[in-house]
């Protein structure tokens, strides 16, 4: 294609999907991208080791379909390693097998991603699907449901993952930086790599719901909840990817150095360490300080694990300055030997930090005491106390030199609006749901996620049987993004009133969404539902 | 898919197709369309199997076209399905009532109205019924138990009246009539029957004894 053709037509899209032996799903799947209203597309399929389905491929008869067949069965990562190596888009999106985009879901986030934001991935939000299963094979449509829709969250997407893959388009050479897929992990790979794509650039969230995933009723034959069952093998998973630095630069990622202190080896450093290594999220390189003797002695495979050789007669402030040398790092914490370390530890006082960068301070974890002291403080502003002070201790140094140290109040904390939103379904399970709707309400004022939150409050609301409240929401969701949770709301309220025609054609376009979507959005009407009652 | 799900999502809704198909039937039904709710009920019926309201529906649908057999049949696979489900005894007495089997509509309203005192359908099939067969005996006790949770509802308390009047408690019938009235002066019935009871009243003090 010539590049004016190309201009015209938009930039190419490699869309990347993986099989293994289910051609039914991927013969669905395979439409949905083939009937996209975006048509620079390249469409690569991996048939993972799976059962010839080269009459499949054959039969769509699209130029834009690359079919790579593979006899050998070697997992999800290769096979997008796979499709990434022969990918020619300036973007790339993925599908699973068994899930189906809507027509408008590769022009939704091209448009996104061309659009003046300076974001290189966007990703827009699907519903998923609870279905049941026939003996043919088929299925039948419980219901359809958008469980998360969420604005992006990096620090968040450092804890775990809330992206779905499938929802994603990202620039292709944004994979140069990251790098390719981790083929040793067998569950998580989504996650891995949105982490990682995260260190580089914003996200753009299009609150439009493009596409659909499927969950099937009862045991799910996906491979990645077979393997969840395996806990030890799910941490080991997830404690990889926490511990995966891609190479620097980082653009959109500050990195911390953990400066561990301790006289001699012993089995309690062994302890920490692997307590830090299960306990921490946020990117960091462990630093441990030790006389040449006692690291030849060091057993440890532990990743982002560096030992600097120090004199053992070296007081520990000194240790620290050798350290700092060598540290290339935003922010510096400061542990010692036994510290207890447990969830949020070290990145409560460092989210603390990073969102208060005015004026000289540092953050003690909440279980530093005058023993075991511990703190979180800028690279810059401890070289400052230790030039200015090299003669007193870490702690002392950093006061002489005016660095105020505290604990992160409650309100400095991470993950506000996930505590509020524990806060609201707590409330739901309790039976109290017009103060669920109340809270998510308020989330939605104060915090990001509105639409989500008011989705949510609608529903609290109508269980609350405040029907004022709920009939308000729903009616001004549905007008702009209506979902079958909404319309469906909206439509028992209208019968509770007796408006039985509004509760039909309510009904009837929630209906279509859960029966034939694809239908429904390429002969969508001028109105919404909302605004054809205004009409009539 | 990895990610994260809040709490929500362990109780997911897997009946919302199945709600919603049952509330376009009941919508559909409501203004008249009978053909279009039939369909919505077998869809739903075919989502949810263990569910009564679909079946309930569907004999709804049949009395209206007065296929009686297959409304028994919807209904009594209603009942089968939850034998707690009072709109299935209530449509049983219903299709009884339309066979004229006014002994066995009877015995469904009244077991519908044990399971739900609401049921304005049960109500006055009962008191419908019980005309029919000359005995009122409990109905005047749902009547009754209606109006303490729907005081007001004149298609209730009319009745009532009557029950009342035809018992002999005629000052009890008086009053109810009059609340009729004040809420609806143009309720012909309730103007004519309190005539009839103000007449037998006036007739009834004439006769009682004057003392000095």
């Amino acid at each position: 294609m010539t590049k004016n053709n190309e201009k015209k037509a938009g930039p190419l899209v490699s869309v990347l999907i993986p099989t293994f032996n289910r051609p039914k799903y991927l013969s669905i799947a395979l439409a949905s991208v083939l009937r996209q209203s975006y048509r620079n597309l390249q469409i690569i399929v991996v048939n993972d080791g799976g059962k010839d389905i080269c009459d499949l491929i054959y039969s769509f008869d699209d130029p834009r379909l690359i079919y790579i067949n593979r006899k050998e069965n070697q997992g999800k990562p290769f096979s997008l390693n796979e499709a990434l190596n022969r990918a020619d888009g300036k973007y790339v999106a993925y599908l699973d097998d068994d899930d189906l985009y809507y027509p408008n879901h590769i022009e939704t986030l091209v448009n996104a991603l061309e659009s003046k934001t300076g974001c290189q991935v966007a990703y827009s939000d699907f519903y998923k699907t609870y279905c049941r299963i026939s003996s043919d094979g088929r299925r039948q449509i419980l219901s359809k449901v958008v469980q998360v829709s969420r604005d992006f969250d990096r620090f968040f997407m450092l804890l775990f993952n809330h992206v779905l893959h499938v929802c994603l388009m990202h620039r292709r050479d944004l994979i140069d930086k990251t790098g390719t897929y981790n083929e040793k992990l067998n569950v998580l790979i989504d996650w891995d790599i949105t982490r990682r794509l995260a260190f580089f650039t914003d996200f753009h969230h299009v609150c439009e719901i493009t596409g659909e995933y499927y969950h099937p009723e009862g045991e799910s034959d996906r491979i990645s909840v077979q393997r969840r069952k395996d806990k030890n093998e799910y941490l080991r998973n997830v404690l990889t990817i926490r511990t995966t630095r891609p190479s620097k630069p980082w653009p959109k990622m500050k990195d911390l150095s953990i400066i561990f202190l301790t006289d001699r080896l012993n089995k309690q450093i062994g302890n920490t360490i692997k307590s830090i290594w299960q306990h921490t999220f946020f990117p960091y390189k462990l630093y441990l300080p030790l006389p040449e003797s006692d690291i030849n002695r060091l057993n440890s495979d532990m990743s982002n694990l560096i030992t600097v050789p120090i004199n053992p007669s070296t007081p520990q402030s000194n240790q620290i300055d050798t350290v700092l040398q060598r540290c290339d790092s935003e922010y510096i914490a400061i542990v010692p030997n036994g510290f207890p370390i447990k969830d949020m530890w070290i990145e409560n006082p460092l989210y603390a930090l990073m969102n208060n960068p005015d004026g000289r301070r540092g953050y003690e974890p909440a279980s530093s005491t005058n023993e075991l002291w511990s703190a979180v403080i800028t690279k810059e502003d401890l070289q400052f106390a230790r030039r200015s002070f090299p003669n007193l201790s870490v702690s002392e140094s950093l006061k002489a030199a005016g660095i105020i140290l505290k604990h992160p109040e409650i309100e400095e904390l991470p993950f506000q609006f996930d505590n509020l939103l524990g806060q609201a379904l707590s409330a739901e399970k309790e039976g109290d749901f017009s103060k669920a709707g109340q809270m998510y309400e308020y989330i939605a004022e104060n915090h990001q996620n509105e639409l989500w939150m008011q989705r949510l409050a609608a529903k609290a609301f109508f269980k609350a049987a405040d029907y004022t409240r709920a009939a308000e929401l729903s009616h001004n969701l549905n007008r702009q993004w209506p979902t079958v949770d909404t319309l469906l709301l909206q439509a028992k309220i209208k019968r509770e009133n007796k408006d039985f025609n509004s509760a039909i054609e309510l009904l009837k376009t929630a209906e279509q969404i859960l029966e034939n979507p694809v239908r429904h959005l390429s002969g969508s009407t001028i109105f919404s539902p909302a605004q054809t009652l205004e009409h009539q | 898919m990895d990610i994260i799900q809040n709490n929500a999502d362990q109780q997911h809704d897997s009946t919302q197709h199945y709600e919603t198909l049952q509330e376009m039937g009941d919508c559909l039904a409501s203004v008249g369309d009978y053909k279009q709710a039939q369909e919505c009920y077998e869809k739903a019926a075919v989502l949810a199997p263990d569910a009564p309201e679909p079946y309930v529906g569907l004999g709804v649908v049949a009395l209206q076209n007065n296929q009686l057999d297959d409304a028994e049949i919807a209904f009594k696979i209603a009942c089968r399905l939850d034998a707690n489900c009072a709109k299935a005894y209530a449509g049983l007495g219903m299709a009884a009532q339309q066979r004229t089997d006014y002994k066995q509509a009877f015995e469904m309203y009244l077991k519908c109205l044990e399971l739900d005192t609401d049921n304005l359908i049960a109500l006055l099939g009962l008191f419908q019924a019980s005309c029919q067969m000359g005995s009122f005996e409990k109905v005047t006790h749902y009547l009754e138990v209606y109006l303490n949770m729907h005081p007001g509802d004149t298609s209730v308390m009319f009745p009532l009246a009557a029950l009342y009047m035809k018992d002999g408690r005629l000052e009890e019938s008086k009053k109810v009539l009059q609340d009729v009235l004040s809420l609806d002066q143009n309720h012909k019935d309730a103007a004519d029957l309190l005539e009839e009871v103000q007449h037998i009243l006036a007739q009834e003090s004439q006769t009682e004894p004057q003392t000095q």
